[in-house]
């Protein structure tokens, strides 16, 4: 079970993960991305608090999104990933590519 | 057979006995009873003879049986007409006059009335009894039981008309006339087969007429010493006989006009059946269509009829016609669509409520068409329309007959179409069976090693095909690579790209590159080649048995575990990596890293992926790296091959025996001497 809520602050769009992520639910990650690309978003924040787990197809969507973040100057941001969701971008090396956060103002002061 | 013989040494007997009767008579005499005794015989063997004969020959034609009691009854007329014409010739003689001819003449008849009236009350049973009811059956063997107390009525009234006769008569005669009432073969008859048994029925009623007639002519004279045929029993069977002949004419004359609307429901019913048997899954719905569209014209009688399919089912259209042709369909076509009725009922009606709807058309040829519309689903599918040349030609019963032929013929095409999809499905599970198979020989048979280590390998996956990838090489005697992979995602799209991970490693491996170069020319590429939001994480080994030092790298893949015998501990070989497809730049490079150690004797290595690590149990929790670090340090001593087992053991005892691990996962294990 993923529910994905969409909200904005000071000029950036939160999307706040809360449940699971797997090959079935990635998709709709995939999708809320898009459209904030396509909406012309510059500041998209992903607030992993309340995210569970993470599956490799869920880091495959956000590892999509890469290049397209560093063509378009998206500033990228994730923050409040537990320890175990943490460790598995550690594994996989998304740390050193992404703005990996423990807190929410961490996030924002950067 | 036998019984037949009997039967007749039965009545030669009753003849002996009657001539000398006739001697005995004017000297002392056997008792007039011997004689009943003897009939009373003769009718039980006749009756037990054709009684057998008919179950055994019966094929429950009723033409046949019908023929059969006919014919008797021509023989037995035949017989006592060539005695009367036997009679004409000879009157002047004095042969005409001598009785013990006459007397045989008599019993011949008598015996041929008999078998005439036995064998023609047994067909009637079989016709009587061709819809057998508990009240019908009662109602026979009542009947049959009071005909044989009627045979041995003449004991008790001594051959003599009185009002006992009388009132057996009339009670055996109703009886008779009761079980007449059972004519259920007649509407089986086709129309043929009803002017046949109309003949047949006829003759039968004329001998009988005929018998009868000349029976009571026995009656009269005075030269017969015993009566044979004044019996309750046979003058009764007579009743019965003509009567059930009779009525059975009767019903047959008026069931005439209207036996070809029995044989049309009989076609119909035919029809039907062929609707919901005609398709097999290698035969196509285009014949059921056939097999509706002429089925539905018989039914309704049309002149003229088409069906046409929508494109979603069949994009070049299909369409069939009979006995019209495509300009007159088009000019039908276009009067339908501008009729007022069928415009109210398109838009009143749901397509799955649609019911066939008859228009009444100003067309030179075809004033009334029926309009079917044809539905799988509540989609509709298509439409049907039948042309008549007549006005209102379609009633309320054919549209019925319709609609039933058309829901049959609806649900026998979607039958076929589920058919079809399901022997698709098992293609596909075959497919994924020979995806399996081919899978399994990507991973290596045997492993490369020399005696300086042990090795072992397992790996199973959650879906038929998984992503999950080792394998070995060996550079030379005494350097030997080991890799394991996990392609992200699972199922087929995952090891679709796990088999192009064993085709980078085989070919890149000969190249004899350092670990983390091996990455970089891998990743290089797999950017090629990997959807978008796919990657692949992967460890590498570079054992050298010579020097004794393992180098490695790590791609994204979660750490190797390592158990040091010095130390005496195990621990995971943390070095940065990143997967393999995510950045599919030059800048790959600056983030894998490359580790060289130095290994000894009792030290083992554990590579596995995530699915082991990631394992869920009932409350959610993961095996994770700690328990799997604790079963190294216990189980170190132990082969690799045990090892191997008592972490697949342990792994399935945390999740619970029952539970499936809803991951591929696969185990390596290295021991050192």
């Amino acid at each position: 079970m993923l529910t994905i809520i969409n909200t904005r602050e000071n000029g950036c769009h939160i999307l706040a993960l809360e449940g699971e992520v797997d090959a079935s639910n990635s998709v709709m990650i995939d999708e809320a991305i898009q459209k904030l690309i396509g909406d012309g978003s510059k500041s998209i924040v992903v607030d992993g608090q309340k995210l569970e787990y993470i599956s490799s197809a869920g880091l495959g969507v956000f590892m999509s999104y890469l290049e397209d973040f560093e063509e378009k100057n998206v500033d990228f941001k994730i923050f409040g990933l537990s320890e175990g969701v943490l460790e598995v971008f550690k594994i996989l090396g998304l740390h050193q590519l992404m703005n990996i956060y423990p807190t929410k103002e961490a996030a924002f002061n950067s | 057979m036998l019984l037949a013989i009997l039967v007749w040494l039965a009545l030669l007997f009753v003849d002996l006995v009657r001539l000398f009767g006739i001697l005995n008579e004017m000297e002392s005499g056997i008792a007039i009873e011997f004689t009943w005794i003897l009939e009373i015989l003769f009718f039980l063997m006749v009756y037990l003879f054709y009684s057998y004969s008919i179950s055994k020959n019966a094929k429950n034609e009723f033409i046949n049986l019908i023929w059969r009691a006919a014919s008797t009854g021509i023989f037995a007329v035949g017989v006592s007409a060539l005695i009367f014409l036997f009679y004409g010739f000879i009157s002047e003689s004095r042969l005409s006059q001598e009785p013990f001819l006459r007397n045989l003449f008599y019993h011949i008849n008598f015996a041929l009335t008999t078998v005439f009236l036995i064998s023609s009350a047994l067909l009637w049973k079989h016709l009587i009894l061709y819809q057998r009811s508990k009240r019908v059956v009662k109602q026979w063997q009542a009947y049959e039981f009071a005909m044989l107390v009627a045979m041995f009525f003449i004991f008790f009234n001594q051959n003599t008309l009185d009002y006992s006769f009388l009132f057996g008569l009339v009670l055996l005669i109703g009886l008779g006339i009761v079980l007449s009432g059972n004519l259920k073969w007649i509407p089986y008859l086709t129309f043929k087969e009803k002017w046949k048994s109309l003949l047949f029925l006829s003759i039968i009623l004329l001998s009988c007429t005929f018998l009868f007639v000349q029976m009571q002519g026995y009656t009269d004279q005075v030269i017969y010493p015993v009566n044979l045929t004044d019996n309750l029993f046979l003058i009764s069977l007579f009743g019965f006989i003509f009567s059930y002949a009779l009525f059975s004419f009767l019903v047959t004359l008026f069931n005439l006009p209207t036996s070809s609307v029995f044989e049309q429901k009989l076609t119909e019913a035919i029809s039907f059946q062929r609707l919901s048997q005609s398709i097999k899954p290698e035969e196509n719905e285009e014949q059921v269509l056939d097999i509706l569209m002429d089925s539905c014209m018989s039914a309704t009688y049309s002149d003229g009829a088409w069906i046409e399919m929508g494109r979603n089912d069949y994009p070049d259209g299909f369409l069939k016609e009979q006995f019209l042709d495509a300009e007159t369909r088009t000019e039908l076509s276009e009067l339908m669509e501008g009729s007022k009725v069928a415009k109210e009922w398109i838009s009143e009606n749901r397509p799955e409520n649609l019911s066939p709807l008859a228009i009444r058309l100003d067309h030179p040829k075809f004033e009334s068409v029926l309009l079917v519309p044809l539905i799988i689903n509540k989609v509709p599918i298509g439409r049907m329309v039948l042309c008549k040349e007549v006005k209102d030609g379609f009633n309320k019963e054919m549209m019925n007959i319709v609609s039933t032929f058309v829901s049959q013929a609806c649900i026998s095409v979607e039958n076929h179409r589920l058919l079809n999809q399901a022997i698709l499905n098992e293609r596909y599970q075959e497919e994924l069976k020979i995806a399996q198979r081919v899978q399994k020989a990507l991973l290596p048979a045997t492993l490369d090693h020399n005696s300086d280590f042990d090795l072992c390998a397992y790996s199973n996956a959650a879906d038929e095909v998984g992503g999950d990838y080792y394998d070995t090489y060996k550079l030379s005697e005494d350097r030997f690579v080991l890799i394991i992979g996990d392609v992200s995602g699972k199922g087929t799209s995952a090891a679709f790209h796990m088999s192009q991970m064993k085709g980078i490693f085989q070919s890149l491996i000969q190249l004899n590159l350092s670990p983390a170069d091996f990455f970089i020319k891998a990743n290089a590429a797999l950017g090629k080649c990997l959807e978008r939001n796919h990657f692949i994480t992967s460890s590498i080994f570079l054992i050298d048995t010579s020097n004794k030092t393992i180098s490695h790298a790590r791609a994204g893949h979660v750490p190797s575990l390592y158990y040091q015998s010095q130390s005496n501990k195990s621990d995971y070989l943390g070095i940065d990596g990143l997967g393999l497809g995510i950045l599919r730049n030059i800048q790959y490079e600056k983030h894998v890293e490359q580790k060289t150690f130095t290994y000894h004797s009792g030290d083992v290595l554990v590579l596995f992926t995530d699915g082991i690590v990631e394992a869920k149990n009932q409350k959610s929790q993961q095996f994770g790296f700690e328990r799997l670090r604790t079963l190294l340090e216990v189980y170190h001593e132990l082969s690799p091959i045990e090892i191997q087992s008592k972490i697949i053991d342990s792994l399935h005892s945390f999740v619970g025996g029952d539970i499936k691990i809803d991951d591929d996962y696969s185990l390596v294990v290295a021991k050192f001497n």
